[in-house]
């Protein structure tokens, strides 16, 4: 049986007399909550939040943080690099060296770190959304003046938020670091302070991307690692694939087959924006197609999957 | 008093299945209980009103609202599903702040409203406990705790007892009892068990096969349901033609005869009946009507004494 106790003030919980028997129920009076109920946006808010906290593990299991840390740390690590050896070849050999042989810099980044940020969406990605159907949660959110639609976009926002910082931060480390590396760091700033709309736009089409198409493949399971490993079979796989196809069909078949490198479809953009070619795509034959047919193929492949996701969504509530 | 919860012609069809057929009822303050077997339609009736599922035909309102209209009107309403829900990697404090949250409350409150009503519930201890580690009781618990968390008008329980031992269902069905009389928050409760709903509801509705069967106080059905089983040795058909003579109504199947009667009389017509055609009695005494019977009786048998 249940026992019920009556006690004056919530904070005595019965310690006075020592540990309460299993099933103690504390009955300090029900009170009526009258305060602010702020509905719809409150619940979106909410959604938001907790997104963010599952997709880093913050206030989860020491296990649920290892991953995304560790892919966040590789991402600003590179960055790191990339300002040391630049500023090393500039200390030691002389100012400007760096540029003058070519040395990755802004523009480079996300071409060699798309893969290991899209591993890091793999990873994170199916944390949002497949617990919430596995476990049952999603019925609870939707009982609550919340739809569907509420539900997929408050949970994209946040993990393209997470997306966008873990995009951002590394060119941000690597900007300060360029800087200290130089001679003169404020002249640095005066001189290449329009790179910073560049990694920005550019970091922008990449969290877009790649958020998207990772939460539309954890919308089609609730078993977390099926989605991970599907997510980074994906990149894996099709990555040398193109590469190696595209190089032997050749021409125009060769250029539309070097389209579908999934890694390549936002470092198109990137170089767009900052008019030179990174690293990764110099090679591929797709970056050869004029602006606006890489910059449409980018929209499809960010608007057809958030459609795909949205409408799933959306059908949960009438 | 306005009613919290009403169905008017509630019709719902899944494709060639009918899981709801012309349902109406209504629901006003205090413990109602939906009893039906698997597949009665219960789970679909709390489904529409909480706005899951558009009814084919007819109407549900909740709290004067339509229920598949306004999703504001949830902020003050509650749910506790029959099936697991809750996240397996967090403790019942965060679960519960996070769900008041998303009820509409605002993060202080949401933070003291969550800490107040695991008290409530019985898990105090436990809050910071990630609720993997749960038994099937505490999760059942923390389950009711998010339906109570925001404080709503209403709550909607689809079988609260499934799973729990004797003394976890007793405490279960003191809880409820308690969210009525001491929170003063009404509640709608289906169940299969006749026990459950006896001991807890103030008021019953019966589905069976999506068809409304029966509606009204829970006092009406008790009474109702005690049938004196008689067994004798010999003089069988004398002892039921005695008993007929009396106006009592009679059945029997293989071993026992049942005797129909809500009032003391009955015992004196049977005792009568004995005597005059000398059978000899072997036992006697009350019997509590399955909820499957209950079931097979026709509507209009309970309709004196039991209207909503």
């Amino acid at each position: 049986m249940t026992n019920v106790r009556d006690s004056g003030a919530p904070s005595a919980s019965g310690s006075a007399e020592g540990p309460p028997a299993e099933g103690t129920v504390f009955d300090i009076g029900y009170q009526k909550y009258e305060g602010p109920r702020e509905g719809r946006n409150r619940a979106r808010m909410s959604i938001y939040k907790d997104g963010i906290k599952n997709s880093l593990g913050i206030g989860r299991s020491p296990k649920a943080k290892i991953l995304p840390w560790l892919f966040i740390g590789i991402l600003v690590m590179v960055a790191g690099i990339m300002a040391l050896i630049a500023g090393a070849a500039d200390r030691f050999v002389g100012a400007g060296t760096a540029e003058a042989a070519g040395l990755p810099s802004h523009s480079d980044y996300y071409g060699i770190a798309s893969i290991i940020l899209f591993i890091f969406a793999a990873i994170s990605a199916p944390e949002l959304l497949c617990p919430d159907r596995r476990d049952g949660v999603i019925n609870l959110y939707l009982v609550r003046p919340l739809t569907g639609s509420d539900y997929i976009i408050a949970r994209w926002a946040s993990f393209v938020s997470v997306i966008l910082v873990v995009a951002w931060l590394p060119q941000f480390i690597l900007l300060t670091g360029l800087a200290m590396g130089a001679a003169e760091p404020a002249e640095y700033f005066k001189d290449n302070w329009a790179d910073i709309p560049k990694f920005v736009g550019a970091g922008a089409a990449v969290a877009v991307y790649t958020s998207i198409l990772a939460l539309v493949v954890a919308g089609f399971t609730t078993r977390r690692s099926y989605a991970s490993a599907f997510l980074v079979g994906l990149f894996v796989i099709t990555t040398p694939f193109t590469v190696w196809t595209a190089e032997a069909i050749g021409g125009t078949s060769g250029q539309w087959l070097s389209m579908f490198n999934l890694s390549n479809i936002p470092v198109h953009v990137n170089d767009l924006l900052f008019k030179e070619v990174s690293g990764v795509t110099s090679n591929a034959p797709a970056g050869e197609f004029d602006a606006w047919i890489l910059i449409s193929w980018f929209a499809v492949w960010t608007i057809v999957p958030a459609g795909i996701l949205w409408a799933r969504y959306r059908r949960l509530t009438p | 008093m306005e009613a919290l919860l009403s169905a008017e012609n509630l019709t719902k069809h899944y494709k060639d299945v009918v899981a709801l057929n012309d349902v109406s009822f209504e629901i006003s303050d205090g413990i109602t209980g939906i009893l039906g077997e698997n597949g009665a339609g219960k789970s679909t009736a709390i489904k529409i009103f909480l706005g899951l599922l558009k009814p084919s035909s007819g109407r549900a309102t909740i709290l004067g609202e339509d229920a598949s209209g306004n999703i504001i009107v949830r902020s003050r309403l509650g749910y506790m599903p029959e099936h697991d829900c809750l996240p397996t990697n967090v403790t019942a404090a965060e679960f519960l702040t996070h769900m008041a949250e998303m009820s509409g409350l605002p993060p202080s409150h949401a933070r003291s409203r969550a800490a107040d009503t695991l008290r409530h519930a019985g898990l105090f201890e436990e809050r910071y406990r990630s609720m993997g580690g749960y038994s099937t009781g505490m999760k059942q618990r923390v389950k009711l705790a998010q339906a109570l968390v925001h404080d709503p008008a209403v709550v909607l329980l689809d079988e609260p007892t499934a799973g729990l031992d004797p003394a976890g269902r007793e405490e279960m069905l003191d809880l409820v009892r308690k969210t009525h009389r001491d929170f003063g928050i009404s509640i709608l409760f289906s169940s299969h068990l006749m026990a459950d709903v006896e001991r807890t509801c103030d008021r019953i509705i019966v589905l069976q096969g999506g068809r409304l069967v029966q509606s009204g106080e829970v006092k009406s059905f008790t009474e109702e349901t005690e049938t004196v089983f008689i067994e004798i040795d010999t003089n069988r058909e004398e002892f039921i033609a005695a008993l007929e003579k009396r106006n009592v109504d009679v059945t029997q199947d293989g071993g026992g005869i049942f005797v129909e009667g809500s009032d003391e009389t009955v015992y004196d017509h049977v005792r009568d009946a004995l005597v005059e055609s000398k059978a000899p009695l072997r036992r006697m005494g009350p019997r509590r009507r399955a909820l499957t019977e209950l079931f097979e009786r026709d509507g209009d048998d309970f309709s004196a004494g039991a209207g909503s």
